[in-house]
């Protein structure tokens, strides 16, 4: 979506209102498939079954058998609607051919518009189901409670997202949005602005590079208001908006911070708590969309005429912030690529996470049990996808935790 | 009930894709109502959704294994893959995790799968073209998987009678 939104730019060219609702229709599915799957597959078997618990009962098999093979059911006829209605959309669902410069490659059809309103009523069935079972299992049990609100997944650190003309949330488009430690606006601006605030570092052990906020500077990997690190993804969004502009997400918005007691929240593992707060705001959003007149309106694409030179899309994916830069020559052939991802933006605060997790679990040569699945925690709650940020493909997860002593001798080596 | 040729790949990602394009031919040559293909780009979770509801179902998918000839074909099983990448993906669980949680959800899961995976020789470099010496294999694997399945001639009844 973020290339669709760049390469629009570059051929300097509007999209009719119709292409725009029905690419944010696109993106609503998009997310709640991408959420559901993180929340139950990923993220519930840490919460839902247990981060101490036998790694063979910790995955979605073991979440099935705590919340119901129904709520299973559930989960997988919801994310064959959100792919369904992508592909109805997309043309395909996980590689869309749909946009085009200047809009999308058809229009919606009124069968096609009830099939997804008639799909979408499921979504918020089980978004409400979703933030429930947070609420009965993970806010209703204390140790859990306390490892979100603790210390040992905390940062304090800025946060971007994308926000409306009111600072409301939108995942598809609008400013880009910074806010401090303490949740004032740090910066706001468009997409093609992008190079004035983020500066990216690059380090010489890592394919990755660390994006940082230039008017801060790159302080190393550090937190607070002195270090430009930043933060993207579903905690960040609510952390930079004011507000959720659909009712039910709203209340779970609001609930959600009350609870925190703190916005901006600091707490990693907040960000999946946060994600199903969206999973409710892209079902609403989607509901919207869906019975908005407009949104099967023929005309969706503006054919482009200007000669096409350079262009920035930028977009909330599902894992943060997205930005795709183009140049291209006179006949639209690319000639330099910038993409900063989700992940890429996350990069330095997950080497933080993933620090202070393993510091606060490594005591005195005492290893706690269940480390590996304590470190892993901290990194999932971004639910990064490294093979996106570093360019290579195979995004493989070989987990090892080396322990050094104080001479860095090797110690002890624990993996997967 | 029918059979579901599956063929999974990133069709722009060199040998990667190469599952899509066998299996995309050898829906070309069966001609039976009892026999379908499927192209698809993705894995784990949403596997279940597409192989509900048949019988058997036959995944073609490109595979790389040190040491072996690109184009050479091999014949797996769903216990094969318990350890691929896709297991220790941030993002999905692998194809036998799903299939053991669509069987425990009731869902109508098929009786048999069977997976050739094809050896690709380079599946990192973006190309929608495979690299030749498996560009030149495809028209010959999809011959050796119909021969397999007993399809080499055109399908007149399901596949489980056939």
């Amino acid at each position: 979506m973020a290339s669709g939104k760049a390469v629009d730019a570059v051929y300097h060219v509007e999209i009719p209102k119709a292409a725009r609702k029905l690419r944010e229709l696109f993106y609503c599915a998009h997310y709640i498939h991408s959420h559901l799957a993180h929340f139950y597959a990923l993220a519930g078997p840490d919460f839902v079954v247990g981060p101490d618990a036998d790694p063979a009962k910790r995955n979605i098999l073991g979440v099935i058998e705590k919340v119901g093979l129904e709520i299973g059911g559930a989960v997988i006829k919801n994310r064959a609607y959100a792919q369904k209605i992508q592909e109805m959309i997309g043309g395909k669902a996980t590689h869309p051919v749909c946009n085009l410069p200047g809009g999308v490659s058809k229009p919606l059809t009124e069968e096609e518009r009830k099939k997804i309103e008639e799909m979408g009523k499921s979504f918020i069935e089980i978004s409400k189901f979703s933030l429930k079972l947070f609420d009965d299992l993970i806010l209703g049990n204390k140790t859990y409670k306390e490892l979100i609100t603790g210390n040992t997944y905390r940062h304090e650190t800025y946060y971007m997202g994308t926000v409306d003309e009111h600072n409301n949330l939108n995942l598809y488009d609008g400013y880009v949005r910074v806010v401090n430690q303490r949740g004032e606006e740090f910066a706001k601006f468009k997409a093609q602005d992008y190079l004035s605030h983020i500066g990216e570092h690059v380090e010489p052990w890592s394919y990755l590079k660390f994006p940082y906020l230039k008017k801060v500077g790159w302080k190393g990997l550090t937190d607070g208001p002195e270090s430009g690190i930043y933060r993207v993804n579903s905690l960040a969004r609510l952390n930079t908006t004011d507000g959720l502009p659909t009712p039910l997400a709203q209340e779970a918005y609001k609930k959600m911070y009350e609870v925190l007691g703190e916005k901006p929240s600091h707490a990693t593992l907040a960000f999946h708590w946060a994600r199903i707060v969206e999973l409710m705001y892209a079902s609403e959003r989607l509901m919207e969309l869906i019975g908005d007149p407009e949104i099967t309106n023929k005309e969706v694409r503006t054919i482009p005429t200007a000669t096409p030179t350079e262009g920035v899309g930028c977009v909330e994916a599902p894992r943060g912030t997205l930005f795709h830069h183009y140049l291209t020559d006179e006949e639209g052939m690319v000639t330099k690529v910038n993409l900063i991802v989700a992940t890429g933006h996350n990069n330095g605060p997950i080497c933080m996470s993933v620090k202070k997790a393993a510091q606060s679990l490594i005591k005195k040569f005492q290893v706690k049990e269940g480390l590996l699945n304590m470190v892993e925690m901290a990194f999932r709650a971004y639910d990064p996808c490294f093979a996106c940020a570093t360019h290579t493909l195979p995004g493989q997860m070989p987990l090892e935790v080396r322990i050094y002593d104080s001479e860095k001798n090797l110690w002890q080596r624990l993996k997967r | 009930m029918k059979t579901l040729i599956l063929g999974l790949g990133n069709p722009i990602l060199r040998d990667d894709g190469v599952g899509i394009k066998v299996a995309r031919e050898i829906g070309r040559r069966v001609d039976s109502p009892w026999v379908e293909v499927i192209e698809a780009c993705t894995g784990g979770l949403d596997l279940l959704e597409l192989i509900r509801g048949y019988a058997r179902v036959v995944i073609v998918d490109s595979i790389q294994i040190r040491g072996r000839r690109p184009g050479e074909i091999f014949l797996l099983h769903l216990n094969d893959l318990k350890t691929t990448i896709r297991l220790s993906s941030p993002h999905d669980v692998n194809l036998a995790t799903a299939m053991e949680l669509g069987r425990k959800l009731g869902l109508p899961l098929p009786q048999e799968i069977k997976i050739y995976a094809i050896q690709g020789e380079d599946v990192f470099t973006f190309d929608e073209e495979c690299s030749p010496a498996v560009e030149k294999a495809i028209s010959q694997i999809a011959e050796e998987i119909m021969q397999e399945e007993g399809w080499s001639k055109k399908l007149e009844r399901p596949i489980a009678q056939a």
